[in-house]
């Protein structure tokens, strides 16, 4: 890996998050983790092996691989991480990781307080990911991901999931595309709630620029199914999703401090829906806002 | 830490203590190659194995196995010579998965029995004092209670430095519940919020390879804690429990982690005893791993 130590932790993290909806904004605060003027400290406050990674962040939407999930109220996103990196060499494999971690959403309106069950704690997601570094900027992630809904406004969906990135950046600069496929496969329970199990895949590009003062990414993905992920009235539609974004990161301060490297972030989500998820939702499009601090250690 | 201590439920928390206080030994820290986290951060977690979960006194389960997973993060706000000698920010969430009857093979067929978030604010004074002020809110996933939110302050004398080996760590705790309805948002499932207080001690030894703890704590009801049929009971329970820690190597650049394991005796009052189903005691075994970065 060719990032300071935890690179290949935040990836992983990233990789988890992937699994839990909140990939683009991770991505950014990874990003910004990954600043050259941040690694270049010379106190690191913490050279062991273990990463913290967390963060709030506040949207006027949640839609789920394009699954309409709320659109009503407020809703708030803590979560966080614990890395292990636990190889780092030169050969074939350059770093091995592993991760766990927790996702949450909280709803003020219809699936949260404002909803049937009268409770703010719409999801809550467990995951835990083992992860690999290849040469050239290669990374492999396998995530297994419990999505739990404590209002009990969904029922438990398990997944298993893969992730291969490349980190072009060594070789295109500041043209770096960032390209990634994710292929996760319903263990049990659904995200459509329909008849089967189903099978996702999800293409994406992490583009960015990042400056001394902020970080920008402009990460774009579609989402499709292999098999039963987006189950209708008509059957499987193949297509999910299609979304571009815009994100800004700006970090509290140029250097890590001892309570770790802090930011501010927000961005704006342009989503065109499938046919499926736009019957469900009523609408072919929606765009979402978001706003948090995040922090890594 | 502190925070750890007083959102768990049960004596066996102090095995996190125990973690602590292994990774302070002298002997240990001059093996370990360097500090792998010199920073203000500290991340606590640890994972727990039960026959019996019982809430200062009060029965949560009766068959199956329960399971602890929890973890902390604690930041070092302030340290100094002054009479405030430390202030400290904690925050963390501490879980209870249970397969038997309020668990998976109860009502709700869920595991997920109880998640709760917590923040604690804590000075550290000279001698050995420290005070805290935590506000937790105890939540059910699978609904097996309503939330119970609360506001506790923990008083607590590290008087080690006086008396060593001998050394009792006395402290008090006192929690006041923030429900406003009649049987919801209270641990007893009572008429009106309570008031809680726990006096407690928690003498030790620390080796160089294993430590032992004997903490023995009392819990009462101020009001309206231990409700049962329109009455307040003032007597919840008392508990003494043994609780050996074994590190497991020395700190690491993965942090130090230990295997731990206890046994803890509870003698119920009133309410307690008709929580428990009519039995006066109950006799809690556990075993788990810990880690401190």
């Amino acid at each position: 890996m060719d990032t300071p130590r935890g690179g290949a932790l935040r990836r992983l993290t990233a990789v988890a998050r992937c699994s839990s909806r909140v990939w683009a904004l991770v991505g950014a605060l990874i990003a910004a983790g990954a600043a050259p003027g941040w690694a270049q400290d010379s106190a690191d406050p913490n050279p062991g092996a273990v990463t913290v990674t967390g963060g709030v962040d506040v949207l006027n939407a949640y839609f789920f691989r394009g699954i309409p999930q709320d659109d009503s109220g407020v809703i708030v996103w803590p979560y966080g991480d614990v890395g292990f990196s636990l190889f780092s060499g030169e050969g074939g494999v350059r770093s091995v990781g592993a991760n766990v971690g927790m996702w949450n959403s909280l709803h003020t309106g219809g699936a949260g307080t404002d909803g049937p069950s009268g409770k703010l704690w719409y999801e809550s997601d467990f995951y835990a990911t083992l992860g690999f570094g290849f040469g050239g900027g290669t990374s492999l992630g396998v995530t297994y991901t419990a999505y739990n809904s404590p209002n009990g406004m969904f029922g438990t969906v398990k997944e298993i999931s893969v992730k291969v990135a490349v980190d072009d950046s060594g070789a295109l600069g500041a043209a770096s595309v960032k390209p990634y496929l994710v292929l996760a496969r319903e263990l049990d329970g659904q995200a459509d709630g329909g008849a089967s199990e189903g099978t996702y895949l999800e293409l994406g590009i992490g583009p960015g620029y990042a400056g001394s003062k902020a970080n920008l990414t402009f990460p774009v993905k579609a989402g499709l199914s292999l098999g039963d992920y987006y189950e209708g009235p008509t059957g499987d539609e193949a297509f999910g999703f299609f979304s571009v974004g815009g994100l800004v990161t700006v970090p509290f301060s140029s250097m890590p401090t001892r309570v770790g490297s802090w930011n501010i972030h927000g961005g704006v989500e342009f989503l065109m829906l499938g046919d499926r998820n736009e019957a469900v939702y009523g609408d072919s499009s929606h765009v979402i806002g978001s706003v948090g601090i995040g922090f890594t250690y | 830490m502190v925070s750890m201590l007083t959102v768990r439920k049960g004596a066996l928390a102090l095995v996190l203590a125990c973690t602590l206080v292994l990774a302070a030994t002298p002997a240990r820290a001059q093996d370990a190659p360097a500090d792998p986290n010199p920073g203000a951060l500290t991340i606590v977690g640890s994972f727990d194995v039960l026959n019996q979960y019982m809430f200062r006194g009060i029965q949560q389960n009766n068959s199956g196995v329960v399971v602890w997973p929890a973890v902390d993060l604690g930041f070092a706000v302030y340290s100094g010579d002054g009479g405030v000698k430390s202030a400290g920010l904690n925050f963390g969430t501490w879980n209870s998965l249970h397969s038997g009857n309020t668990g998976s093979d109860g009502p709700s067929g869920k595991m997920w029995y109880e998640s709760d978030f917590y923040a604690t604010v804590g000075l550290g004074f000279g001698g050995g004092t420290s005070f805290s002020a935590t506000y937790t809110a105890y939540t059910s996933p699978n609904s097996g209670f309503t939330s119970v939110r609360e506001i506790m302050f923990k008083l607590a004398v590290d008087d080690s430095a006086h008396l060593g080996k001998g050394a009792l760590k006395p402290y008090v705790i006192l929690a006041q519940e923030f429900g406003t309805e009649v049987g919801t948002g209270q641990a007893d499932g009572g008429l009106s919020a309570g008031t809680y207080l726990e006096l407690g001690v928690a003498p030790g030894y620390a080796a160089s390879n294993a430590s032992l703890a004997f903490p023995v704590k009392l819990g009462f009801s101020l009001s309206d804690y231990y409700e049962l049929a329109g009455e307040d009971n003032k007597f919840g329970f008392f508990s003494v429990a043994a609780i050996a820690t074994i590190p497991l190597g020395a700190t690491t650049s993965f942090g130090a982690w230990n295997l731990h394991g206890g046994v803890e005796y509870q003698a119920l009052g009133t309410t307690t005893e008709f929580f428990n189903g009519g039995e006066s005691s109950q006799v809690i075994g556990s075993i788990g791993i810990g880690f401190s970065y």
